[in-house]
């Protein structure tokens, strides 16, 4: 078993990153004398000794840029104030944070941003998480120097299904043009034209509908003002809570849940999944369900395509059966993929991602169940993600006669609305999910996690596989050899051994002798910008087109670290999501998505062909749509 | 079979990368020559050169965009782009502006109906001693009159019913420079090949003194020394002729006249830091130089000074190829030139690390201007003792400036460091002045009762452009057509020199309108000292500069307007 990362992240964490052996050098900041490694930024030395700088351009995740000027220290014998963030330690140096010069330096550069920034606070998303707001208050400013817009300079552009611009309110920090190409690898946002008129756009300055985006949010979650948000749908979802003809259900995914929290003031990592399921009862939803019963089905759907093409490609010798094949439940991945990789489509898994599993199910399955009337159905989606809200657009997602799923709502603007019912999330009591679907299993829990489907699958596949319990090869079945944080990292899995082959695939493969001795390779992968990188190794033949099955997020972190997640995010807070996630899991009583009773049930009812049959095809399974990089 | 106007668009685009190349780094030549066969960039061209070099089509985008001669649409036949530098305002450009107008029946910016021509102010192009100019394309039409442009209107438009081309006409350059013009051709390469070791040439010019001709002031030998102890097998030489900064046109001069003499400096530096590779980045308004740079380095090839083993010294290869500008100030800096020859929009780099250790792909790169590579093939030739006998204790060796304005005698002038502002304008005839711009728009405006400072090092050190303002000139409209050229070149990255120098401007207007508080100056001089401390390179340290100088030695002639009706 081994866990060789073949492939590091992309995008280096800063620019200054100074190597184990760097030499260490004195320095005093504000008097305090410290010592930091030669090439350590002095903003992040002073972080160091509790010095604070403002920052506004420089974000943890993203490659330092130096252009908001608002981090300016004086040097000694510089001749002019230093960027804190840019400028990196290369001799014994004398920094002060602060003097008059710098404090006005500051205020100025506030007062310039304010000069040019249209918008008022109460009408903002981000009220009250605002960055240039919080820079305002802290220098002081009481009036606008330089005055201040009474007319917007730029249209908003409301075209996406997923992200709303407001140019008015961009502040030039260009945190989303690094976010999309250093994190994304999707280069969609660049700064045109230059001086005064310099602005962040798309190609061609064309609507984002229209452009190559992959709406993954990731420009939203790094936008220090209200830029960027998500196109709200919460006056949508409120209009049809109140419509008394109209039966409205959610699914909540597993991140949000890791993530709401700090919405309400709690640390980061701190999960609420049953606070969560009171408050969503509290703000009017006729009933709570949980997306891990459809990750658990994708588990099983996706599972059984990989062993039929593995079965095909290493029994039946059909070459035209494209391996590796990759995950497909991250929205902005697969969009990715239409636009970049349109040679490579097949290598996607047919399943669609656990939220539209679960909208063709509520409409036909629960529907009847439950007596509704599908048209007076309304599935609202909780998610992390605002490539979901595309997603649920997209117009081959009726296989239940319906929209498959209404609304995708995101975490913050469930948020909005759980705030907005006077509901104090952390003192709610618990509550369970709804009948008919229940708990579902752990592994549905990690999908949240980068690496999560990957290990989710490897327990069922293990336990189908080889007849015997993961807990056998994994302790307490943690397949430690998939998590970690690496950008894209490789895992082998030998099987020793097999079992006879359980009844659910029985109809598919005979037995499992083939498996005997093989090693299963599989990847995990997540970024876009890292996903892009696998691709283009797989393309020239390297380690990853060897993989059997790779694991795709287009985020950070995966789900976690979603673009429809609580502002701000940090590796840092999105490893405390990612312990919660784990932690969610630990504590589920079923922890494969195989043994998810409610899974087993649906097959014997509704799903009566099994894995991958017709009527799971019709229900669960979807194709894609080669778009391409040229754009009209 | 017939060809989509996409699928020839393809063809052409790669034939282009078939002489150009394919790298990242040759984006703004291809988009220069996909322009020059249709007149513009497509979006279609962006997102297939972008397909091609396997970079987003919305870099491209942004690339494009930042260069004023990259045309986003379709413009006319000729380009009309009269320079607004304040030589040419002084000298009547606005009038020229009236002309045009008037003929074309279109305002700044348009395109005349039949897509004839277009009309567009541009910044300096160089011609300052002649001005006002104007270029045509790339034809460059000098000492401009009302009738003069009619006439030239009527020539583009004969162009086309005769198919014969339209020539630019520039007057001669008074210049004075006598020891270019007395340097023994390739004798410093010679002694440096026979005489000397790589790092004997670097250390004979750091003891010569030697600073940067191109405004910064670094030491070259230095630089030089730097760049050749710098870890890597792959170096570059980088000569700066973006001349762009207004009122200076020496590099211009030189080049046309003494092109030999920089691309001698050039190989020097290749042969003192280990250097194989040679670029000049030349502006784009200097495009019309470009055949006779060609055909120097051509004929310098065929004569072994460059190519493989130069002058018989085994291991010596060095050659020299020209980039073209694309219309940028900032990419006079040289962080900025360098993002600029790697395909990128030219904006500044945080610096350190600087390019002796990273510069173009990251390698040890050193970047020179014209006449400090041309100042040392002199001094290598000539030796230290010569150079250092002219000039200050500080401020070693001669200067090349470029005066314009209020003066009777503009052109180069080869000086020794060390006159003072009072003997330069009796050299030029520019007695009696109000006030002199010395070192371009980034450098100092002196009023005439500073006119005892010494042009060197250790007073007005900067850059060699001379504009001269006679009495009659309002300081207001000279502060706003400098402000004007600043919030037109700031590349748009600080956020002091992006909002700042409109902010500077918009206060200038209200001044001129006579409704500027004395509170609202005062807060506006506070921001120029911000913009100055916090701004990345030398444009934004330097743009203020004229605001704080009109408010320290003209404060009575810019408060003591009439309030203007709104």
């Amino acid at each position: 078993m081994n866990d060789k990362p073949m492939q590091t992240a992309t995008h280096s964490h800063s620019t200054f990153i100074p190597g184990p052996d760097a030499a260490m050098i004195d320095i005093s900041i504000d008097g305090i004398e410290l010592k930091v490694a030669q090439g350590t930024s002095i903003l992040d030395a002073a972080r160091q000794v509790g010095v604070r700088i403002p920052t506004l351009c420089h974000h943890d995740d993203l490659c330092t840029a130096g252009v908001c000027r608002i981090c300016v220290v004086e040097v000694e014998g510089a001749r002019t104030l230093q960027a804190s963030c840019a400028t990196p330690v290369t001799q014994p140096i004398s920094v002060k944070t602060n003097t008059p010069k710098v404090r006005s330096a500051r205020r100025h550069i506030i007062d310039l941003l304010l000069a040019e920034h249209y918008g008022d606070c109460n009408t903002c998303k981000r009220n009250n998480n605002c960055e240039l707001q919080s820079l305002a208050a802290e220098y002081g400013v009481d009036f606008y120097r330089f005055g201040h817009p009474t007319e917007p300079k730029y249209a908003i552009d409301r075209s996406s299904p997923s992200i709303v611009r407001d140019m008015n309110k961009c502040v030039l920090c260009r945190r989303c043009v690094r976010a999309c190409e250093e994190l994304q690898g999707v280069g969609c946002l660049t700064v045109a034209s230059r001086s005064s008129r310099a602005h962040v756009a798309t190609f061609a300055s064309k609507p984002l509908a229209n452009v190559v985006c992959i709406n993954c949010g990731q420009c939203i979650n790094h936008c220090p003002t209200g830029a960027l948000t998500e196109l709200d749908q919460t006056d949508e979802v409120w209009t049809m809570i109140e419509d008394p003809t109209k039966h409205v259900v959610i699914q909540t995914a597993p991140s949000p849940r890791a993530g709401m929290g700090e919405c309400f003031g709690l640390e980061p990592g701190t999960p609420v999944t049953q606070q969560l399921n009171t408050a969503l009862k509290r703000v009017g939803f006729d009933a709570v369900f949980d997306t891990n019963h459809t990750a658990d089905l994708t588990i099983i759907e996706e599972g059984t395509e990989l062993i039929l093409r593995l079965y095909k490609a290493l029994v039946e010798k059909d070459e035209s059966v494209k391996l590796p094949q990759f995950t497909s439940c991250s929205p902005g991945w697969v969009k990715y993929m239409e636009h970049f990789h349109t040679n490579r489509l097949d290598h996607l898994s047919s399943a669609k991602s656990p939220q539209q599993m679960f909208g063709s199910l509520l409409k036909t399955y629960y529907a009847e169940k439950k007596g509704v009337d599908p048209a007076d159905m309304v599935v609202v989606a909780l998610m992390p993600c605002t490539a979901k809200k595309f997603e649920c657009n997209r117009p081959e997602m009726n296989s239940s006669g319906f929209k498959d799923v209404d609304y995708g709502l995101t975490t913050r603007e469930l948020a909005g609305m759980i705030k907005e019912s006077g509901i104090d999330l952390p003192k709610l009591p618990e509550a369970p999910f709804d009948a008919p679907f229940g708990e579902a299993s752990g592994a549905g829990a990690i999908f949240g996690a980068t690496g999560g489907v990957m290990e989710a699958a490897l327990r069922s596949v293990i336990e189908m596989v080889t007849g015997k319990q993961v807990e056998d090869f994994y302790d307490h079945a943690n397949i430690l050899p998939v998590r970690g944080i690496e950008g894209a990292r490789l895992a082998e899995i030998p099987i020793t051994e097999v079992g006879p082959v359980p009844d659910l695939l029985k109809h598919l493969v005979p037995n499992w002798d083939w498996l005997k001795g093989a090693t299963l390779k599989v990847g995990v992968v997540h970024g876009t910008a890292n996903a892009k990188q696998v691709m283009e190794d797989i393309e020239a033949g390297g380690p990853f087109s060897e993989c059997h099955f790779i694991e795709f997020m287009a985020c950070p972190g995966g789900c976690l670290g979603g673009g429809g997640q609580p502002i701000p995010t940090s590796p840092e807070i999105r490893a405390k999501r990612s312990q919660a996630i784990y932690q969610i899991d630990a504590n589920y009583a079923v922890r494969k998505s195989h043994e998810n009773p409610m899974v087993l049930q649906l097959y014997q009812e509704f799903l009566t062909d099994g894995p991958c049959g017709h009527i799971s095809h019709h229900h669960l399974h979807t194709h894609y749509q080669a778009r391409g990089k040229f754009i009209g | 079979m017939l060809l989509t106007g996409q699928d020839n668009e393809k063809a052409v685009i790669k034939e282009l990368m078939k002489t150009i190349g394919s790298e990242r780094s040759e984006l703004i030549p291809l988009l220069l020559a996909y322009q020059d066969e249709f007149g513009y960039v497509s979006e279609f061209a962006m997102q297939y050169i972008a397909d091609q070099l396997k970079i987003p089509a919305n870099e491209v985008y942004g690339v494009a965009t930042f260069f004023h001669f990259i045309n986003k649409q379709p413009k006319g036949k000729f380009i009309i782009r009269l320079s607004r530098d304040m030589s040419s305002i002084m000298k009547g450009a606005k009038s020229v502006a009236r002309q045009l107008r008037n003929d074309l029946g279109i305002r700044i910016g348009e395109t005349t109906p039949d897509g004839m021509f277009t009309l567009e102010w541009t910044s300096c192009i160089g011609m300052n001693y002649q001005a006002p100019a104007m270029m045509v394309n790339n034809e460059v039409f000098s000492n401009l009159t009302p009738p003069m442009v009619h006439r030239i209107i009527e020539e583009c438009r004969q162009e086309v019913r005769t198919r014969r081309p339209t020539v630019g006409n520039v007057g001669e350059t008074f210049s004075s420079i006598l020891s270019y013009s007395s340097h023994a051709p390739n004798s410093a390469l010679t002694r440096a090949v026979e005489e000397m070791t790589p790092v004997d040439v670097a250390s004979e010019l750091t003891v010569s003194g030697l600073k940067g001709r191109g405004g910064a002031g670094f030491p070259t030998g230095v630089k030089w020394s730097l760049a050749s102890k710098a870890e890597g097998d792959v170096k570059y030489i980088i000569c700066n002729a973006d001349e762009g900064e207004p009122g200076t046109f020496k590099d211009r001069v030189l080049l046309g006249k003494y092109a030999d003499l920089v691309f001698e400096g050039m190989t020097l530096a290749g042969y003192a830091v280990g250097a194989r590779e040679g670029i000049v980045y030349l502006r784009y308004e200097y495009t019309h130089l470009r055949p006779h740079l060609e055909a120097v380095l051509e004929a310098r090839r065929q004569a072994n000074l460059l190519g493989e083993n130069i002058l018989g010294k085994d291991g010596f290869c060095f050659d020299i190829r020209i980039h073209m500008g694309a219309g940028a100030y900032v990419c006079g800096e040289e962080t900025a030139l360098i993002e600029s020859l790697e395909g990128r929009r030219g904006e500044p780099r945080n610096r350190p690390p600087y390019p002796v250790e990273k510069g173009l792909h990251g390698r040890p790169t050193v970047v020179n201007n014209v006449e400090t590579l041309a100042t040392a093939s002199c001094i290598i030739a000539r030796g230290v003792n010569w150079f250092t006998s002219i000039g200050t204790e500080r401020s070693k060796g001669f200067k090349l400036f470029s005066v314009s304005g209020d003066c009777e005698r503009p052109g180069v002038y080869e000086l020794p460091w060390g006159m003072t502002v009072r003997q330069l304008l009796e050299l030029v005839d520019g007695v009696g002045a109000k006030a002199v711009q010395v070192g371009g728009y980034t450098g100092e405006l002196v009023p005439a009762s500073q006119f005892d400072r010494v042009m060197g090092y250790e007073d007005l050190g900067i850059g060699g452009s001379i504009i001269v303002y006679g009495q009659g000139r309002d300081m207001l409209e000279v502060a706003e057509n400098y402000l004007e050229f600043f919030v037109e070149e700031s590349c748009g990255q600080c956020t002091g020199c992006r909002i700042g120098n409109q902010k500077l401007l918009d206060g200038v207007r209200l001044l001129q309108k006579g409704t500027c508080s004395n509170r609202y100056l005062n807060d506006l001089i506070g921001l120029s000292h911000s913009i100055k401390s916090t701004s990345k390179c030398g444009l934004g340290q330097a743009s203020p500069n004229v605001f704080v100088a009109i408010n320290e030695h003209f404060k009575e002639e810019i408060m003591a307007r009439p309030v203007l009706a709104a």
